[in-house]
């Protein structure tokens, strides 16, 4: 989901522009120097290649069609740095010539759909691509892929204040579950039939981990992205649960320290209160992020 | 869909079409921060935005009713999420919400409208964007067109020959290798643009024809659209 100029509180999107602009600068950087000037074509033509592929309808039920979305064919193509700045290109390139997207939240649409979601896309095939797992792991891919950017977004629509009824929540999500599953099936069929005409398109990574700890990764992506979205639906409901296991006593005031009830002390008005408790949780999204891209950086080199 | 109609506009010529890229892209910015930081509540000063973009889309000799017909396609979204809002009993934050980011598209479509791309993202490197970035903006918008064309072709092509027998879980797959096969002529493009850029001798710069220059002119423009935005968003 692109989200549009004015949809987001200023404290959410300068922090968010403030997340990506480094983010996208160092996965450049790294993009270069994985792949060489030769590939600065290829990317972008690859860029093209992705906006192309929306213009091929999958058949996924009665009626209904999908498309690519991109982002996790690209990682296990061009590798995930790469696969960031094509999907960085690609919103640039909607956000100015096609109107699809705003300006000043561009950080923040480049934050959910190119840095979070490829990352979330390309980690368990980064886990499972040696095991007998690859198929599944390509497929989970999409579906986390999918959820992560969404999430992310629903998530910062709360916290600016887009007031969201709990019914229509569920049926948005639901709403991303079933996408989720057609990127993952689309994006499998995808990768199967490119590697039939040309095996060498797609990268396998050096080695790779155990399938424990791919489940374990890919249960965190999940956890952190629905975190988010729950701490932000329903800041109080985290309380709730601390107060119904007894905890409040001792766990209350070295908890309420740094973030009283969700709210720091000291600012003015109400939404700037619940804007900045709100970024701390997206910070610590983009810190795991950060370190999992690292993790990943740090595997691939050779 | 040879070309988006914003390209065609944006080869006009006009005194918004004059000034600098960058004092456009300086005036967008402070333009969208103040609407952004503006109240729900403050109705006065989302007319006077509208009052200073009608200002700035006279100057720039565009269709109007092209320019909001083509900033209207947020509206779908943003109506979508206003009546959510309405319905969840916050009528003045649903009004913003729909006006903001139909003025912000506006003023960002005004942008683009009124500069070539290539000029924009000139300017976006002069500002610090990281080249390769740029490099691969440029490359995607310049076969944009060639590969949808492309895959237009593969549509009409499938269709032609497919027929209606096919059952669901074939013309998955048969899609499936559409993609393939568009993914694999990507490739094989992009490799035939890398030789015929070293056989020209590219340096790994595009280099424009006129050298973009940031005039008095340009820095006048640039601070009238800050004051005007800044009065608006502080007075009203």
């Amino acid at each position: 989901m692109h989200i549009p100029d004015g949809f987001l509180g200023p404290a959410v999107w300068a922090t968010l522009d403030l997340v990506s602009v480094p983010a996208v600068g160092l996965l450049a950087r790294k993009a270069q120097r994985d792949l060489e000037d030769r590939k600065i074509p290829l990317l972008g033509v690859m860029g093209a290649f992705v906006f192309a592929a929306q213009m091929i309808n999958f058949p996924v039920g009665p009626g209904t069609t999908g498309h690519l979305v991109g982002g996790t064919l690209l990682a296990v193509t061009l590798g995930p740095a790469a696969a960031a700045v094509v999907m960085t290109a690609i919103l640039a390139i909607q956000a100015f010539v096609f109107q699809d997207g705003g300006i000043v939240v561009l950080g923040a649409n480049v934050f959910n759909m190119a840095i979070a979601s490829v990352l979330a896309g390309y980690l368990p095939y980064r886990l499972w691509a040696g095991s007998g797992w690859r198929s599944a792991a390509i497929f989970a891919g999409g579906v986390l892929s999918v959820l992560t950017s969404a999430c992310l977004a629903l998530a910062q629509l709360l916290i600016s204040g887009v007031p969201m009824p709990r019914r229509l929540m569920l049926v948005s999500l639901g709403l991303f579950l079933v996408s989720g599953l057609i990127e993952g099936a689309v994006t499998l069929a995808a990768v199967r039939a490119i590697e039939r005409l040309n095996p060498v398109w797609i990268r396998s990574p050096k080695d790779s981990g155990s399938r424990v700890l791919g489940a374990v990764a890919i249960a965190a992506v999940t956890l952190v992205a629905g975190g988010v979205l729950i701490a932000s639906a329903a800041p109080d409901g985290i309380w709730s649960l601390v107060g119904k296991l007894g905890l409040t006593a001792q766990t209350a005031p070295w908890l309420h320290a740094p973030l009283a009830d969700y709210q720091v002390n000291g600012l003015e008005s109400a939404w700037l209160r619940k804007a900045t408790a709100g970024l701390f949780g997206l910070v610590l999204v983009y810190v795991a992020c950060f370190l999992t891209g690292k993790f990943i950086a740090r595997q691939r080199s050779i | 869909m040879h070309h988006v109609v914003v390209e065609r506009w944006s080869r006009r010529s006009s005194p918004l079409h004059a000034r600098d890229a960058r004092a456009k892209l300086g005036a967008l910015l402070a333009f969208l921060v103040a609407i952004s930081t503006t109240p729900p509540q403050a109705a006065r000063a989302f007319v006077a935005y509208s009052a200073l973009l009608a200002v700035a889309i006279v100057s720039a000799r565009l269709p109007f009713q092209g320019l909001l017909g083509r900033a209207a396609l947020v509206l779908p979204l943003s109506a979508t999420f206003a009546a959510v809002t309405w319905w969840s009993g916050d009528p003045a934050r649903a009004i913003a919400l729909a006006v903001k980011s139909f003025i912000s598209g506006l003023a960002a479509l005004l942008l683009v409208a009124t500069t070539p791309l290539t000029q924009l993202l000139n300017a976006l490197e002069s500002l610090g964007v990281p080249r390769p970035l740029i490099l691969v903006v440029q490359f995607l918008y310049r076969y944009l067109f060639v590969i949808s064309e492309q895959a237009q072709h593969m549509r009409l092509a499938a269709r032609c020959r497919q027929g209606l027998g096919l059952d669901r879980r074939s013309r998955f797959y048969a899609a499936a290798g559409a993609l393939g096969v568009l993914f694999a002529r990507s490739w094989e493009r992009a490799d035939g643009i890398y030789r015929a850029m070293l056989a020209r001798g590219f340096s790994g710069r595009f280099s424009p024809l006129a050298p973009a220059r940031f005039g008095a002119r340009d820095f006048a423009f640039l601070c009238a659209a800050v004051a005007a935005s800044t009065a608006i968003r502080l007075a009203l």
